[in-house]
Parts: C-alpha cells; sequence; structure tokens
C-alpha cells in the first residue's frame, strides 16, 4: 500500500464520519420534529369527550300509536313510527347534512329545510340531495320495566338501490333485530 | 387639499411627458422616468385616509339602518325553516343540491382554490399586464368572468329565490307557504338507460361491493367521453392555442376549465331530465 | 389664528420628546416627506413615490387597501367584543344579548363588526376580480396572487367560524352543516368517498378535529372561537405582510 493510498483512504474516511454525523445530526432534528408533530395532531384528538347520553328509554310501546309520533323530536331527535307489523325509530338527521327535517302528516313526508331533502315514513329518499336513507336506531325491550331502549348511535344504514320512485331500501330487509321491534 | 397637490403635480409631470398616451407606451417599455411618479406624502397618504372615512361613515350608516341580527337560542331538535347560510356562502348551499357533499362541499371548492392559484401559471399571454382589456386576452377575461357569473347568480338564487323547505320561491309567491312537494322524481342516469334502452340489471363483474353492470359502463364511458371530448376538440381545432400553452399548462387549463363548465352542466341535467347522478357507485356518486 | 397654529406646531417640533418620537419635521417640504415614509413604520408600507398611475381611482378602486382597513376595523371591534364573551355554552348566548341590551356602545361594536366582515369578504372578491381584469397577477407577480388567494380563503374561514360564536341557531346550524361536509371529505371523513375503507369513524377523522367531540357542543364552540379569535387572525396578519412585502417588492403593475 502506497502512502498515497493511505492518504486517500484517509480523506474518504474523514468524508464517510463527516457524512455520518451530519446524516445522524440532521436525522436527528426531523426526527424530533417529526414526533412532536405527530403529538401535536393527536392532542387534537381528546381521549374523553363530555356528551350527551346515546342510549335512553323512552317509554312503553303500547304508548306509541299506529303512524309518525313526532313528540321525541325536540329531546332525543328520534321519531318513533308503528306500522301493522311493528315499530322502529328514526334519527331525526337529514343524511344530506345533518339538519333536521319537519314531518308533514297531511303529505305523510319528512322535508328537510336546509337543502330539500324529501324522504317517505320508511326513510327512503323519494326527493331532494339526500344521498342516503334516513338511519334507524338500535331497538330492544327493558326485561326490567318493558320500556323501549333507544342506542342512538348504532344505526341501520342499508345501500339504497336507485328507481324511479327515488332512493329505495326493501322494507323486510330493514325489519330485523335490533332495528325494528315486533310489537 | 390632496387633490389639489396632486392634481397640480400631475398636470406639471403630463406637460413635461407629452401627454397620456405617451406615457403609457414609455412604461410598457419599462422606462418610467423620475416625473412620472409623485410624492406618497401627501398624494395617495391623503386618498387613503379619505376612502378610509368614506368606509367608515357607510358603515356606521350600515350599523344604524340594520344592526347585527341575533336568531333564537341555539337548539338541536329544531332546524330554522329555511336555514339560510350568509350570502357569501350561498352559492356553496345552492350547489349542495345538486351535488352530494363531499363534491359540493369539499372537492369543487378546494378546485376553486386550487384553480385561483394556477392563473397566473396558466396564463402565458405576456399581454394585458396592468391595464384593462378583454382584446387582447378574450379567453382568460371569458372563463374568469363565467366562473365569477356561475357564483354570483348561485349566490342571487340562494338569497331571493329559495324559501321554505328550500323550495323554489318567485318573488310573488307566498313565503310562508309550503310548495308541494315530491311532484317531481329524481332518477340516475344508468337507471333511466337501463329502462329506455332495455338493458339488464345483472351485474357483469363484481368488484367487492361494486356490481358492474352494461348501463354502469356506459354511465363511466359519457363521463369520461365529456372530459375526453373536451381535451381533444381544442387541441384538433385551436392548435395555435395547445402550442402556446404546452402540454402540462394545456391540461390543467382544460381540466379545471372543463371542471367548471361540468356543474352548469350537471345543474342543467338535474333540472332538464330529473337526473339525480349521472355516475354511481358503492363510494361516491356524482 | 392660522399663523399662531403655525407657530406652536413649529415649537412643538422642535422638542425632544418630538423629536425622539418622529425623526422629521413636519411633512411640508418634499425632504420631510420623503423621512415620514422612510421612519414610520405604518407609512413605511408606501414606497416614497410612487406612479401617477397608482392614484388612478378607476384602477384600483381602493380595494385592497379598504379591505385591509376592515381588516383593522375587525381586529378592534373584535378586541373590544372579547370583554364581554364566554364561550361556553350556557353563556354564550347571553353575553351576546347583553350587548344588544345592558352594555353602552356593545350593539355598535357588534354590528361595526359584522358590517366590516360583510364588508370584507365582498372587497377581498371584487379586489382579486380587480387584480384579474388588469392582468396584475402575471410575471413577476404570480406568487403575491397565490398567497392572495390564501387570504381570500382564511378570510372565508373568519367568517364562518365567527358566525358559530353567538350560539344562535344560524350559528348551530350553519357549524352543524359545515361539519357534515367535512364529514363527507374524501380519504378523511367517516362518510366521504373511500373514507370508511381507510378506517374513518366519527371518532378519528377531520370534523372531530374541527369539533373537538363527534357534537357541535362546548368542545366546538371553543375550538372555533380560539380559531377565530387568535389562530386565524395571526395567519391572516402573516399573510398580509407577505402580501404587502411582495407589492414592495415587485412594484405596482398599473403602466398609468
Amino acid at each position: 500500500m502506497s502512502p498515497a493510498d493511505s492518504k486517500d483512504e484517509e480523506v474518504s474516511r474523514r468524508r464517510f464520519f463527516t457524512l455520518m454525523g451530519l446524516g445522524v445530526g440532521w436525522g436527528g432534528v426531523v426526527a424530533a420534529l417529526g414526533g412532536v408533530g405527530a403529538g401535536a395532531a393527536r392532542y387534537m384528538f381528546p381521549s374523553v369527550v363530555y356528551e350527551p347520553p346515546t342510549i335512553f328509554k323512552i317509554g312503553l310501546p303500547s304508548q306509541y300509536g299506529i303512524g309518525v309520533d313526532t313528540k321525541l323530536k325536540k329531546e332525543r331527535q328520534i321519531w318513533v313510527v308503528r306500522n301493522d307489523r311493528g315499530m322502529y325509530v328514526l334519527i331525526a338527521i337529514c343524511r344530506h347534512l345533518g339538519c333536521t327535517p319537519n314531518w308533514f302528516s297531511d303529505q305523510k313526508l319528512f322535508r328537510c329545510p336546509c337543502h330539500g331533502s324529501i324522504y317517505d315514513p320508511y326513510g327512503n329518499v323519494v326527493g331532494g340531495p339526500a344521498p342516503r336513507t334516513l338511519w334507524r336506531a338500535a331497538v330492544s325491550i327493558d326485561p326490567v320495566d318493558g320500556q323501549i331502549v333507544v342506542n342512538f348511535n348504532k344505526r341501520q344504514d342499508p345501500d339504497p338501490k336507485g328507481t324511479e320512485e327515488g332512493l329505495m331500501v326493501e322494507e323486510p330487509g330493514r325489519e330485523v333485530e335490533p332495528f325494528f321491534l315486533k310489537v | 387639499m390632496s387633490d389639489k397637490g396632486s392634481a397640480s403635480e400631475s398636470k406639471a409631470a403630463s406637460s413635461q411627458s407629452g401627454g397620456f398616451a405617451a406615457l403609457i407606451k414609455r412604461t410598457a417599455k419599462g422606462k418610467i422616468g423620475p416625473e412620472d411618479t409623485v410624492l406618497v406624502w401627501p398624494n395617495l397618504v391623503y386618498l387613503e385616509l379619505i376612502s378610509m372615512v368614506f368606509a367608515t361613515a357607510i358603515l356606521l350608516f350600515l350599523c344604524l339602518y340594520s344592526p347585527a341580527p341575533l336568531e333564537e337560542l341555539a337548539s338541536a331538535d329544531t332546524t330554522p325553516n329555511p336555514t339560510k347560510a350568509p350570502w357569501y356562502f350561498l352559492g356553496l348551499q345552492e350547489l349542495l343540491v345538486f351535488f352530494d357533499p363531499w363534491l359540493a362541499g369539499v372537492v369543487l371548492p378546494t378546485f376553486i382554490i386550487i384553480g385561483l392559484i394556477l392563473i397566473p401559471y396558466i396564463d402565458p399571454n405576456p399581454l394585458g399586464k396592468g391595464y384593462y382589456t378583454f382584446s387582447e386576452r378574450k379567453f382568460a377575461v371569458t372563463g374568469f368572468s363565467f366562473g365569477l357569473a356561475l357564483w354570483y347568480i348561485l349566490i342571487v338564487i340562494g338569497v331571493w329565490f329559495r324559501g321554505l323547505d328550500w323550495s323554489w320561491y318567485w318573488p310573488w309567491d307566498d313565503p310562508h307557504m309550503h310548495q308541494p312537494a315530491g311532484a317531481v322524481k329524481l332518477v340516475d342516469l344508468e337507471v333511466i338507460l337501463q329502462s329506455t334502452l332495455g338493458l339488464s340489471e345483472r351485474p357483469i363483474v363484481t368488484l367487492g361491493r361494486y356490481a358492474v353492470t352494461v348501463a354502469n359502463i356506459l354511465t363511466w364511458g359519457m363521463f369520461l367521453g365529456y372530459y375526453a371530448v373536451g381535451f381533444t376538440i381544442p387541441f384538433l381545432l385551436f392548435r395555435k392555442f395547445y402550442n402556446r400553452l404546452g402540454f402540462v399548462r394545456y391540461n390543467l387549463t382544460m381540466f379545471m376549465f372543463l371542471s367548471m363548465m361540468g356543474v352548469p352542466l350537471k345543474i342543467f341535467v338535474r333540472l332538464l331530465a330529473n337526473i339525480k347522478y349521472v355516475l354511481v357507485t358503492p363510494w361516491f356518486n356524482i | 389664528m392660522l399663523e399662531l397654529l403655525k407657530r406652536i406646531r413649529n415649537t412643538v417640533n422642535k422638542t425632544q420628546v418630538f423629536k425622539s418620537i418622529f425623526r422629521h419635521g413636519y411633512p411640508d417640504n418634499d425632504a420631510n416627506r420623503a423621512l415620514v415614509m422612510f421612519s414610520n413604520v405604518v407609512l413605511h408600507l408606501h414606497p416614497v413615490r410612487v406612479h401617477r398611475g397608482a392614484l388612478k381611482i378607476k384602477f384600483t378602486w381602493c380595494l385592497g387597501g379598504l379591505t385591509f382597513f376592515f381588516f383593522i376595523l375587525l381586529a378592534i371591534t373584535g378586541v373590544f367584543l372579547m370583554f364581554y364573551y364566554v364561550p361556553d355554552t350556557n353563556r354564550a348566548y347571553q353575553n351576546i344579548q347583553d350587548l344588544g341590551t345592558v352594555i353602552f356602545f356593545g350593539d355598535l361594536f357588534r354590528s361595526l363588526h359584522r358590517w366590516s366582515a360583510h364588508s370584507m369578504v365582498l372587497f377581498v372578491w371584487l379586489h382579486m376580480t380587480r387584480v384579474f381584469l388588469t392582468g396584475s397577477y402575471k410575471p413577476p407577480r404570480e406568487f403575491n396572487w397565490v398567497v392572495g388567494v390564501i387570504l381570500l380563503s382564511t378570510t372565508l374561514v373568519l367568517s364562518w367560524t365567527g358566525y358559530l360564536l353567538p350560539w344562535d341557531q344560524l350559528a348551530l346550524w350553519a357549524v352543524t352543516v359545515g361539519s357534515k361536509m367535512a364529514e363527507a371529505s374524501p380519504l378523511i371523513g367517516n362518510a366521504g368517498p373511500f373514507g370508511p375503507e381507510l378506517g374513518m369513524n366519527p371518532t378519528n377523522d377531520i370534523a372531530f378535529v374541527l369539533l373537538g367531540g363527534t357534537v357541535v357542543g362546548q368542545s366546538a364552540l371553543l375550538r372555533f372561537y380560539v380559531l377565530h379569535c387568535l389562530a386565524l387572525p395571526l395567519v391572516t396578519a402573516l399573510f398580509i405582510a407577505v402580501h404587502f412585502w411582495r407589492i414592495r417588492k415587485d412594484g405596482f403593475s398599473g403602466p398609468l
């Protein structure tokens, strides 16, 4: 090995260590910034949120007659609907952008005041911009006092089918546990 | 005071420079002499002061004429009917009638912002810098004015022609009476194709949740065809336009332009043929 | 009388206190008119001399300057409003009612804030239209147009966050609609295209960040308050500074 070679090697070794030092240093800076950034992003997602209860009782089934009952709309944002087969609970949130639709008993339709979506009593979309049918909440009977228990966050959301009547979901498929009470 | 100052100075300047037209020509050549400029104090500073005083006076008048309103206390169970956003968002709210929220509320506004940002980079025309002109930049001014007009027309519709249940109300209609609902049924384009062409409803291929029918493929063809034809026609007929822009600029310009034109097109399709969606997939509808 | 005022002015201009604040005499001659532009931090936004075309009302219509003026007015009236406002769902509405009933000038400051906001939105649009029509975005001013579009966006977001604060019906429903749109964002919203496929649900998507929860409630009010009163004004002010700086560096586009 000639002296010149060893000198070259010396230089390249120095260069190697310099580069490695720079890499480790800048890598550390980037990693630290990334860690802080990720932590700050996670900071925006609180682990606990204090929000109203989503499971609640709405009284006995016998309190609800045939048709759409709007008396719980104010308090619980739901409509209780009974037909000749049983009852289900529609969530009073428009599937378009979340406004609360109004029930028109003369037209037998729900109509949203924000962008004009129209639903039938089954929750099917018969007009307006709504892309999906109204949600139905999970319902059950409390074995102790016989009241209806509504789980507001457990929702039935089937893929609707485009038809000439609007966005429809076949009714028998919807009238299943736990979204339907045969009472 | 300021007017006098600026008037006398500009008179002096123009007598030195030989009039206004000559001044424009000189500036266009990048030769601005000190005789073409004036001191900011008092000429511009006082102009600004006066316009601020005027603006304040008008604002104060508006405050007395129409103080800030306050609606009823927020309540999650009753949506006021109709619910109208402030006027500058009503164009957006009107779009929400014709497009799904992901498109009208997120993608289209993003396109508008990106399109606006792109303007200086896709307009290679060196003419018309620093003065009002239409003849020197016809396409740019027309395109921009079209978008602006679309935006303002939608706002006007939202402010004055929408009432209870977001139905259409003419100024002479009683704003307290609900309009009859459900007179018009909206149908997807593929459903119309299926029934008019007698196509089978059975899917040819099923990709996960996506059942692809013949009618569905046809709607894809029409949707992509709109862009394909739109990209090709100017390329064939206005080759000069293409050459001036170059490949990247041309494609960006045409994509933004066609997307913009697609908005009123979809609105017309909805209004004329009662078509809800022109394209349906399990993940998104257009 | 005029002579007396002039004498007083000349005396005041020679005092040590005056000289310590203003490094020039009264701007009634060209030297002092130039110095006032150099040494005053606010006026320093301007150059010393400006092209005659810049004074043509029919060219600029004062739109950009007035937009900035509305921003200043909003900052001032906003600070006044903050003295009486608590971002608490149980108190916010009452606070706003108090402004209209029991606080002297309360209604005026609130109305001024509202009308300035409307005007700012309108004037930002008009200013952009003017800049487009005069081709003032063309090289070398492309980047300043981009900054302008960013300012347009922050102006709109500022107004949107602002009208949640009174906690009235408009507030609640406008923000409900807005947050549903966020939920419908492609990829990052739980109801948007490909959102659920990417594992988005109501507790981890973009709407959750915006509202600090899953419903428009206390956390949302607080987030919007912080955004409206602090975060967004800072961002806007920063970009306004860049906007003005670039105008000074790139010069005025008017040929007249």
